[in-house]
């Protein structure tokens, strides 16, 4: 019984108008889409390359002459572009995604200018994470705002159930129907797409693309059925076809444009963090401090002669400024990260801002992998800490005493750069993905199940008249 | 006749669902929007009186190797109503002699912590064209299909009046319904703006804020002419809404992304690093070129004894050297500061081209954008109320004049000539390099010669041997520079007239294609079957 129905709405979906110009649109979008992220993605990996090869210009001639010079030298350590941000790109270019400092210290981070256009009002990338999260949901609404109003509107609803057919059958099959007609707008786009990101041969595609690409569209799925449990409920909450429109468009703003959107009113009000000209002020507080109690002659230099002793405290000096200063910003980044965390959690009303994270655990983008490379840059700062202190060690010309911003008492010899250990992003493993990802999983599908639950004793209660 | 049918068709919208439900959006989006735009500009001008003080502080120096002054841009009370890309740009420039202003820094406050980039904020612009568009559509996706279905279409043409009199009369119906929901949410704005206690309007503003609610009318009309030539090709309203909701997420979701992004990849813009990486050249070349002096010219010998302080730009105070130290670093600027200026002007060209591309990159967007009327809205929206691009290069450009005063006083003064660009200490106390070392030893050494042998013996440090500094070696004993007869910097507003004038083109179309979509509303009626 519940296949005939659902082959019977099936039916009915695939030949209305909406279906047909969903279709269209879906397919003129993605098509935009994958050609203009295709046309970025190879200028992003041009530019970064050639400025990473400047930069790596740089440190080289600084190692190769003098060991202490490239350890000072501030260098930034930029996130590549990301070979799957045809599907999404997790907001990549609006998060910190630059991270710098030397060897002594990893400093801080930022979101790099690149090639935003700061004279060009914010817009979003048509990768496929927006055209479902807005488009797609749209095309749900649209498909199920009258499966059980629009029925009642054309008296078939009382013949249906004059059949023997449950109640919960009829809805469970319309249901499924609504999902598998969106899938059958969505496919065509995403293989059109997929199509065209191969022939440009821009992006390589191996194993790890292959599955996340699995995976991205069971989250699609996911996230199909939940929009889809809500068009439903806004047929079954009004008695005809016109007003469950308006509800449904009601609830399609709320989600993709309100929600979302205010989110940022409700962090400041909720979750408030200190401003950052308190924080300037407290790390400048404590700089005057250490300057005020160190010892006379901790600033005298002479640069032709490390062993003289005031270096030794200058030394001391400088890196008891840069601990003190660290330590005051890295207390205040771990609120930063806990606001954005708790406002991420606050949208999760909306299905639409479940879906952006879940694929941005997916694909391992996007805040995550800002949060996996500040660590790993972290580890591998220490690591080349520990080798420039061993080749110090090696160097009798050294007084060994560590200052982390001149080249005034370590090793001046120069070091070849193959020696030198280098920094390769890692990817976030599959496992770190799905331990987040289970997360928003169980509450999109928690959502579902409620307001499910919720339709299904409204329509019970229906009047089929 | 017209009137009877307008009224008919009023009283009919009003018992509605979707006008109440219209109406309700409206009445708790519209306050909260506002409420957050309200917050947002609090924190950007507490924010702005911070930037100020900083400002005022810049003027207060003691060298003019450190006059650099800040410029800042207070906010604009009107980004209330539209946000533009306020939000995207600084408010503060600093003024370089190396360098020409680029872009303005600061950081705008609701970006305290830089991971809520992810998140967009929405404002009272946006959430009326989101609005309004969608009521115009829904009230008149069924003006003709919904009447003829009901089988009242019919009745009404039984009777002797033009089809024109009954389009313009379910026009008017439509519009009577509609029109007070904009004006209670613009009264219900500017009531909570008025009641706010830390808000200014001045005059000027709420004539924006009434050329704005005329754009609303204007960008209003314009959907409600798509509604009714929809409603009157087709035949059945089922179809007609679907087409209608099509065309209105086309036009107000898809195609400001679709022309953004089109823009963005069909202009290729450079990256920002890769600037700076060749303005990093020039400013190695200039470097190379002041070591080169330095090696040809060697420094005297003697060092600092009362202070030393230096940084970006050519800042350099001290105190407590020898009078040749003086001479030395007074004839090195005429050289050096010359040469950054020249740096600068070299810069500019690859900045201009720079510019020039973003710019570029923007006009193709904005022509694109005329296949979204939302978007047309919003760029006319932020031009009236001086939140756009436009706004933002005015700033910038008063900035780099103020910067070509500041160095023509410079050089009318004859300042990089002189001594108090970089030191306090009048010519007459200068002091030879022993002079100095026996004032400073309190007579134990009587040349640097004698000093610098007693230093090289183990465990000597000079500590041991400083007794005493000069009072007029200090900083503070100096006052500030009187700053009088130099160039001040006076923002100038940009103000509504230029705003206008730039979005002459946009309106004109929104009203043009308005008329044009009336008339063939008008024409595919006539045809119109109306059983």
């Amino acid at each position: 019984m519940l296949l005939l129905v659902i082959k019977k709405e099936l039916t009915n979906q695939v030949k209305s108008l909406r279906l047909h110009i969903s279709l269209l649109l879906t397919l003129i979008v993605f098509t935009v889409g994958a050609i203009s992220t295709m046309i970025n993605y190879k200028d992003a990996v041009e530019d970064n390359n050639r400025h990473n090869a400047s930069q790596m210009a740089i440190l080289k001639s600084k190692a190769e002459s003098n060991l202490t010079s490239y350890a000072v030298e501030w260098r930034n350590y930029d996130l590549k572009p990301r070979a799957t941000e045809f599907i999404d790109n997790s907001k990549e270019n609006l998060l910190p995604n630059t991270i710098g400092g030397t060897a002594y210290y990893t400093f801080s981070f930022w979101v790099k200018s690149g090639k935003n256009n700061p004279y060009l009002s914010n817009f979003q990338d048509l990768n496929w994470a927006f055209i479902i999260a807005v488009l797609i949901s749209f095309v749900v609404f649209l498909l199920s705002y009258d499966s059980i109003s629009g029925e009642k509107g054309t008296k078939t609803l009382a013949i249906m159930l004059a059949n023997s057919i449950s109640r919960g059958t009829l809805l469970f099959g319309k249901y499924l129907a609504t999902i598998v007609a969106t899938i059958l707008v969505l496919l065509p786009g995403m293989c059109v797409s997929l199509v065209i990101v191969l022939l440009s041969g821009i992006v390589v595609v191996n194993l790890t693309m292959i599955i996340e690409i699995a995976f991205f569209l069971l989250i699609t799925v996911i996230f199909i059925a939940n929009i889809a449990v809500f068009g439903l409920l806004a047929s079954v909450v009004a008695r005809s076809a016109r007003v469950s429109l308006l509800i449904s468009l009601a609830l399609w703003i709320l989600f993709v444009t309100i929600i979302p959107n205010t989110a940022l009113f409700w962090s400041e009000t909720l979750f408030p963090i200190e401003k950052n000209t308190v924080v300037e002020e407290r790390i400048d507080k404590a700089k005057q401090e250490l300057n005020d109690n160190a010892p006379p002659g901790s600033w005298s230099s002479s640069r032709s002669n490390p062993f003289r002793p005031e270096h030794e405290l200058r030394a001391d000096i400088q890196t008891k400024l840069a601990d003190a200063e660290l330590k005051i910003r890295n207390e205040h980044r771990q609120t930063m990260f806990q606001q954005f965390e708790k406002t991420r959690y606050f949208t999760l009303l909306s299905p639409i801002s479940t879906f952006e994270y879940m694929s941005e655990a997916v694909l391992g983008g996007g805040y995550l992998r800002f949060r996996k490379n500040w660590g790993d840059i972290h580890s591998y700062q220490a690591q080349l800490l520990q080798f420039f202190k061993q080749k110090d060690a090696q160097d009798p010309d050294s007084p060994h005493w560590y200052n982390p911003w001149e080249d005034l008492s370590t090793t001046r010899k120069p070091c070849s750069f193959n020696e030198i250990p280098v920094y390769e992003e890692k990817p976030l493993s599959l496992a770190e993905r799905f331990e987040r990802l289970c997360i928003y999983l169980l509450v999109i599908v928690l959502y579902s199940a409620i307001v499910f639950f919720g339709t299904f004793v409204l329509f019970v209660r229906y009047d089929v008249r | 006749m017209i009137w009877n049918i307008a009224i008919k068709d009023f009283h009919n919208n009003l018992r509605t669902a979707r006008f109440v439900i219209g109406f309700l959006l409206c009445l708790f989006l519209i306050p909260f929007t506002i409420f957050v735009s309200i917050n947002d500009y609090k924190s950007q001008v507490s924010a702005y009186e911070i930037e100020r003080k900083n400002a005022e502080k810049s003027l207060k120096v003691r060298v003019y190797s450190n006059l650099r002054p800040v410029l800042v841009k207070p906010p604009t009370p009107l980004s209330i109503f539209s946000r533009g890309i306020s939000y995207n740009v600084g408010n503060k420039v600093k003024t370089w002699l190396g360098t020409k202003p680029l872009f303005a820094e600061g950081n705008v406050s609701t970006r305290e912590n830089p991971f809520m980039n992810a998140f967009f904020s929405i404002d009272f612009i946006t959430i009326m064209a989101l609005i309004m568009s969608l009521l115009a559509l829904l009230f008149t996706y069924d003006i003709c299909s919904g009447e003829r279905e009901q089988g009242t279409l019919r009745m009404i043409f039984s009777n002797s009046i033009n089809r024109w009199k009954v389009l313009a009369g379910k026009t008017i119906g439509v519009l009577l319904t509609l029109f007070p929901t904009i004006l209670f949410s613009f009264l219900l704005s500017i009531l909570i703006i008025l009641l706010h206690p830390a808000l200014f309007f001045s005059s000027t503003e709420w004539i924006s804020v009434l050329v704005l609610f005329v754009l609303c009318i204007v960008f209003f009309g314009f959907f409600i002419s798509l509604g009714l030539l929809i409603s009157s090709r087709v035949r059945s309203s089922s179809t007609s809404i679907i087409i209608c909701l099509f065309f209105w997420v086309t036009m107000v979701y898809l195609i400001p992304n679709l022309t953004n992004v089109s823009a963005s990849s069909l202009v290729k813009t450079e990256s920002r690093d890769n600037l700076e990486d060749q303005l990093d050249e020039f400013n190695r070349e200039f470097l190379n070129k002041v070591d080169d002096y330095t090696k040809s010219h060697p420094k005297p010998i003697g060092g600092f004894w009362g202070f030393q302080d230096g940084g970006r730009d050519g800042y350099q105070e001290f105190a407590g050297a020898s009078g040749e130290t003086h001479e030395y670093y007074r004839t090195m600027h005429q050289y050096t500061e010359p040469l950054r200026i020249e740096l600068a002007n070299n810069k500019w060209v690859y900045q201009k081209a720079f510019l020039d591309k973003l710019d570029r990159q923007r006009k193709l967007a904005e022509i694109l954008s005329f296949l979204s009327p939302s978007e047309i809205f919003r760029l006319t929206a932020s031009a009236l109320s001086g939140t756009d691009a436009a706004a933002q290069y005015y700033f910038l450009n008063q900035c780099r004049l103020y910067r070509e005063d500041l160095i023509r006083y410079f050089q009318d003064k004859n300042i990089f000539a002189s001594y108090s660009y970089f030191t306090n200490v009048p010519p007459e106390k200068f002091m030879t390099i022993d002079e100095i070392v026996e004032y400073v030893t309190e007579g134990r050494f009587k040349t640097l010669m004698e000093l610098g042998m007693a230093l090289q013996q183990p465990n000597t440090s000079i500590m041991q041997f400083y007794k005493r500094s000069a009072p007029h070696w200090d900083r503070e004993y100096y006052p500030y520079l009187d700053l009088s007869s130099a160039p001040k910097f006076n923002y100038i507003v940009y103000t509504l007239s230029k705003g206008i004038v730039n979005s002459f083109s946009k309106i004109a179309f929104l009203i043009i294609v308005s008329a044009l979509m009336f008339f063939l509303a008008y024409v595919s009626f006539i045809k119109y079957d109306v059983r």
